[in-house]
């Protein structure tokens, strides 16, 4: 048996023999029991079976013959099996091993079959064949006739029996009967197949690719990591393994193995084995450098084991195309163009800009040892720069030759025509994918034009950019529509995308709803007119964006937002557009920015392209400039700055300005330079809206422009009032000068700041910034600034007001005295002292150095100020007055004013309580005013009113005129018990004499209002006084109200009178 | 079968490697002068010609198969290189194949031209 199974390890993959017998019952004739786990194994024993069965059954038909017509084929045919691999498998085999032996077996037995005529014989199971050795003699060799296409092959074999003799002498006959041409190409076929090493190439030459598509008979093959970069060393070093193993006892099991790697590739990292078991390629590869099997292997479906061998065609490059130089290292990465392509497509001729020296770096190189020169490579390669056959003749002249007429030249054995250098390289040391050349470096290649005009070949350009964007770059969400292939004209929404593949929601159609998955290569997107879309692909309009116009197969024709103009580019390289404008800045220049283009012109950026601006200089004119050409940006200038329009109204940035003539075009301003304006309108919309005209043509037509001109403060802006810092404010003028002697001289102070904070000294000096002044704690005279100081009473310490009249109120208890000393008699003074006691000297002290009435007027008056009429006016302002004339005067002290300033009143009350003391009230401060015209001031009155006055006067006064009149008596009675006060008691009897007083008080109180009369005769309120007089004037008389009276009525105007009275005071 | 010694090709010599344009198999360029193409050496005569050499092999090739059973192999099949001899090939091979050879391989070795460069994939 052993001969049996040798042969049946030749039929190894005999797997799909159907029409076998059921499984043997029998194995023991199997010998390789090593083999036990393989199918194959089995299936052979299971042949080996058959074999024995057959040999038991030498009679019997059908399939006996079929297995004996095989064994010939082995021998003979090649093609002869039609469609079955199994038989060339076998056959492989048996040329592989079987050779030696069984072989001439065979050929002697085909001899015997050759008087058999089973031509007739159908070969419908060759797989069976081989194991006739022994019984089939009888159907050995007949497949031999049963095909011409086999005859042919028959010398192949080498047969030399005289069974093909006879056939040949048959065959010859046939081909006798055919014409010529027919036996030509039969001729011409046969040898043709002989020729080719057997089998030529094979069966699957003709048959259509869809017909190979692998089947589960097929092997499987496992993606098998592997070191990236290394993939081609890995499948040498399989093939190796496979060489060296080949026909030994570990032959590797593994049909073949096949690496996809590549730089861009992404199986890059795998290698792929094909084979029957993974277990095979486990020991297939088992120890290779760089291959892992250990790691997982991925098996591949056998519906994606096509695609692993995709081939797709290199787009052919045509003259005018852009590349890349790889190498030499000095020029990688360097674009070039193609000049010319060799037939084979592998060799180009290609122009570059040369990167030369011309030797300018040698020198130092050549003194340097020879070994050296490598590193001439190595240091920084010269610029991009056309050939100067000038620079060329300085140092290599001998190097040098060519045409300076047809400027072409050799140097170096390199040819430069037209300043390019030009030459052959091979497609290997180019890339021509992904050129993406930048405008930049397009653009030399198209000013190297013969005639020097810009020849620009855009349809190269945009060749080599359509191809390096071919990988269009789809979205989940994109519209697209299939427009190669069987799903033709399918629409739909991109549903996600993996690499090249786009999974689909169909919209539309009967696959409506369904998920189809299309290569992006079959799609494009759709766009309907009208849409807004962004360029996002890499044609130079990239970043535009627009709306669609028109829409021609896979070109899009769309209105650019920003320039108005219309460009067509590839659908795939729109995208819908959420944002509108686009990119609006190149680098550091923005649209709108202005920038100087040398130094007599400027322009403002009126549209940023992918790779260049449009600018609009200053003489209106646009013009394409790349940002190497702009020499610098200026920057948006200071708001300050302002031209003057043709009315010399100032123009600022952001102003709106009409022009004056022409379109009378209105605009903003947002550049200014010099006399040009760089205006933007929104009506327009060419140069994106910006249009330039002369500051001198327009007109400020900014509502707030004539605000903004007043707003300037040119006061500010005058540098001579700068200098004098105290005309600065609001160019008041500085207060008069009084031109006497200071008055804060000799006053008592305190010092509010400083070190000496919160001591109290004597003002020895003054000017009028800051004052000596003496300390009192010890004997120092110090420096300060005056508004350090707060004055104080001398006597009481009290604050009082700085200016100067302050210390006249202090004064005035002496001056005043003094001064009414006369005036007044000393019990004048008595009273008043106690008063002013109560009041703090000042005011009281006022009330008592004047009338009382007075006091009582104008102390309220005075406390504010003096000399403020002001607060006197409301006092006169009172109605009550102007009802009662007499009162009025009166009143007019006692008026509103008074009263509540006398909200002392609440005294009086007190006073009022001893209405006899009429005077007391009076005396007080009011009473003064109760006193003098205290009475007078009927201002208390109110209060009192009630009280006494009613008593009193109501008749009179009340009858006269309610406020006033009762004031007016009032005041009396209050002023009255006002007096209550001290003096103003004695006086009091007054009160009731007030009446009769009248006539004293007429002098006194009235005198106060009326002093006006008597004394200043300011007062208008004289008339009445002839009643008041009664009233206070009793009081008066003892007060002397007289004296008072004297006093205010000067005042009248009591500032002045006090600064009158001031010096005198003082001194 | 194999007529050649080895189709191993140690990594310092891959750059010397060329892939026929008709069969795609990939040799060092001194082995095709040497012996010729082992599968189309009957019309292209590669042997000891340079200049047939140049027109017939490129160098640029991509996707290295290392074939060893051509006959059971689906990727040989698929590849059309079932009837070629054991070794490595290209899957694709760039370049074109001059017209004249292409005529003579058709008319009288009657063979169909497979462009190995791509462009015959999709063809059906």
């Amino acid at each position: 048996m052993s001969t049996a199974n040798l042969v049946n390890e030749n039929f190894d993959d005999s797997e799909d023999e159907d029409d076998f017998n059921p499984k043997p019952a029998d194995l023991s004739d199997v010998e390789d029991a090593g083999d036990g786990e393989d199918p194959n194994v089995q299936i052979r024993n299971e042949a080996a079976k058959h074999l024995a069965d057959e040999d038991n059954n030498s009679e019997d038909g059908g399939d006996r013959r079929r297995s004996s017509n095989k064994s010939q084929d082995e021998d003979e045919d090649d093609e002869g099996g039609g469609g079955e691999d199994e038989d060339e498998d076998d056959e492989e085999d048996e040329d592989d091993e079987e050779i030696a032996g069984p072989k001439r077996k065979r050929v002697k037995r085909d001899r015997r079959n050759v008087f058999l005529d089973v031509e007739a014989e159908v070969d419908e199971d060759e797989d069976e064949a081989d194991e006739d050795e022994e019984g089939n003699e009888i159907d050995g060799g007949f497949i031999a006739d049963t095909h011409p296409d086999d005859l042919a092959d028959l010398p192949a074999g080498g047969e030399t029996d005289d069974r093909r003799h006879r056939e040949l002498d048959r065959r010859r006959e046939m081909e006798a009967s055919l014409d010529a041409e027919k036996q030509a190409e039969i001729l011409r076929q046969r040898y043709a197949n002989k020729n080719r090493s057997g089998r030529g190439l094979g069966e699957s030459d003709i048959v259509p690719r869809r017909l190979l598509l692998p089947s589960i008979n097929d092997p499987s093959i496992w993606a098998v990591r592997c070191k990236e970069g290394k993939e081609r060393e890995v499948v040498f070093s399989i093939i190796k393994r496979i060489e060296e193993r080949m026909g030994t006892h570990d032959e590797l099991k593994i049909t073949s193995a096949f690496e996809r790697g590549g730089i861009m590739s992404v199986m890059k990292g795998f290698i792929y084995v094909e084979a029957q078991r993974s277990a095979d390629i486990m020991t297939a590869l088992d120890g290779l450098m760089n291959v892992y099997p250990r790691t997982k292997m991925l098996m591949i479906e056998i519906k994606d084991m096509p695609d692993l061998l995709r081939v797709t065609k290199t787009p052919p490059l045509e003259p005018g195309a852009y590349v890349r130089l790889k190498r030499p290292p000095k020029y990688a990465g360097d674009l070039a163009q193609v000049i010319d392509v060799t037939d084979t497509g592998l060799e180009l001729r290609v122009r570059y800009v040369p990167r030369l020296d011309y030797g300018m770096n040698e020198d130092m190189n050549a003194q340097l040892d020879g070994s050296k020169r490598k590193r001439t490579a190595a240091g920084p390669r010269p610029p991009q720069r056309l050939f100067s056959e000038i620079d060329a003749k300085k140092r290599h002249a001998k190097h040098l030759s060519g045409n300076p007429q047809t400027k072409s030249w050799s140097y170096l054995g390199d040819d430069y025509i037209n300043g390019f250098c030009e030459k052959e390289v091979k497609l290997q040391a180019l890339t021509t994918k992904d050129i993406n050349p930048s405008l930049e470096e397009v653009t030399r290649f198209a000013s190297g034009a013969d005639d020097g005009t810009e020849n620009l070949d855009l349809n190269a350009l945009a060749a080599s950019l359509k191809q390096s964007t071919a990988n269009a770059s789809y979205l989940p969400g994109d519209i697209i529509e299939v427009w190669e292939g069987e799903q033709k004209g399918v629409m739909g929404k991109a549903v996600s995308i993996h690499g090249d593949i786009v999974t689909m929601a169909v919209s539309e159609g009967p696959l409506r709803g369904q998920k189809i998955e299309v290569p992006v290569k079959g799609l494009r997107k759709r766009f309907k007119e009208g849409d807004h879309v962004k360029v996002i692909g890499g044609s130079r309009y990239r970043d535009e964006v627009g709306m669609v116009v028109k829409i021609a197969e896979d070109r899009v024709t769309l209105l650019s937002d920003q320039g108005n103009n219309e460009i067509t580019v590839f659908s795939k390289d729109l995208r819908e557009a959420s944002d509108s404008g686009g990119n609006a800045s190149l680098g550091q220049f923005e649209l709108w920015d202005l920038i100087q283009l040398d130094p007599a012109t400027v322009a403002c950026v009126v549209k940023v392209e992918r790779e260049s601006l449009v600018v609009l200089d200053q003489n209106n004119q646009s013009r394409t400039v790349l940002p190497s050409q702009i020499s610098n940006k200026i920057e948006k200038q200071r708001r300050s700055l302002v031209a003057t329009d043709r009315n010399g109204a100032q123009i600022k940035l952001d102003d709106n300005v009409k022009e004056h003539a022409g379109e009378t075009r209105t605009g903003k301003v947002i550049h200014i330079f010099r006399t040009y304006l760089f205006l933007r309108s929104a009506s327009q919309s060419s140069n994106a809206g910006i249009f330039v005209t002369r500051t001198s043509a327009v007109n400020s037509v900014t509502a707030k422009a004539t605000a903004a001109s007043a707003s300037l403060d040119l006061m500010a802006m005058n540098p001579a009032l700068k200098l004098n810092p105290g005309a600065g404010n609001g160019g008041d003028m500085p207060p008069p000068k009084s031109f006497t002697r200071d008055r804060s001289i000799g006053q008592t102070v305190t010092i509010r700041k400083g070190p000496y904070k919160g001591l109290l000294g004597i003002v020895k000096e003054a000017t009028d910034s800051s004052a000596r002044v003496e300390l009192h704690t010890k004997n120092k005279t110090i420096q300060v600034p005056k508004d350090a100081l707060a004055f104080k009473d001398k006597l009481t310490g009290a604050s009082i007001d700085p200016n100067g009249r302050g210390g006249r109120g202090g004064f005035s208890g002496r001056g005043g005295r003094g001064g009414f000393g006369g005036a007044t008699p000393g019990g004048w003074e008595g009273g008043r002292t106690p008063a002013a006691g109560g009041d703090l000297g000042r005011t009281p002290a006022w009330g008592l150095g004047r009338t009382p009435a007075a006091n009582g007027g104008r102390t309220p008056a005075w406390k504010k100020d003096g000399p403020d009429s002001g607060s006197r006016t409301p006092g006169w302002a009172d109605g009550s007055r102007t009802v009662n004339p007499y009162d009025g005067s009166r009143t007019s002290y006692g008026g509103g004013n008074r009263t509540p300033a006398w909200s002392s009143g609440a005294k009086t009350p007190a006073y009022g309580g001893i209405s006899s003391n009429a005077f007391d009230a009076g005396s007080k401060t009011p009473g003064y005013g109760g006193s003098g015209g205290g009475d007078a001031w009927g201002s208390k009155t109110p209060a009192y009113q009630p009280t006494p006055a009613a008593d009193t006067w109501s008749s009179n006064n009340q009858s006269s005129s309610n406020s006033w009149g009762s004031n007016a008596y009032d005041a009396p009675t209050p002023g009255a018990p006002m007096s209550a006060p001290t003096p103003a008691a004695a006086p009091t009897p007054g009160d009731y004499s007030a009446p009769t007083p009248a006539p004293y008080s007429a002098p006194t109180p009235t005198a106060a209002p009326t002093p006006a009369p008597g004394w200043g005769g300011g007062w208008g309120a004289p008339t009445p006084q002839a009643m008041d007089a009664p009233t206070p004037g009793g009081q008066g008389a003892y007060y002397a109200a007289p004296t008072p009276g004297a006093y205010v009525g000067v005042p009248e105007t009591p500032a002045a009178n006090w600064q009158d009275d001031g010096p005198r005071y003082v001194d | 079968m194999a007529d050649r010694d080895s189709s191993f090709v140690p990594s310092n010599q891959q750059r010397h490697l060329r892939a026929c344009m008709v069969c795609a198999i990939v040799m060092t360029q001194s082995e095709f002068l040497k012996k010729g193409c082992p599968n189309c050496e009957e019309f292209l005569h590669l042997q000891g010609s340079m200049d047939t050499l140049h027109d017939c092999t490129s160098q640029v090739f991509e996707g290295l198969i290392a074939l060893s059973d051509p006959t059971k192999s689906w990727v040989a099949k698929w590849m059309r290189l079932d009837g070629y001899v054991k070794g490595v090939y290209a899957t694709k091979v760039s370049g074109t194949l001059p017209d004249e050879v292409v005529a003579v391989m058709e008319d009288e070795a009657r063979i169909r031209f497979i462009p190995r460069d791509g462009t015959a994939t999709d063809a059906d």
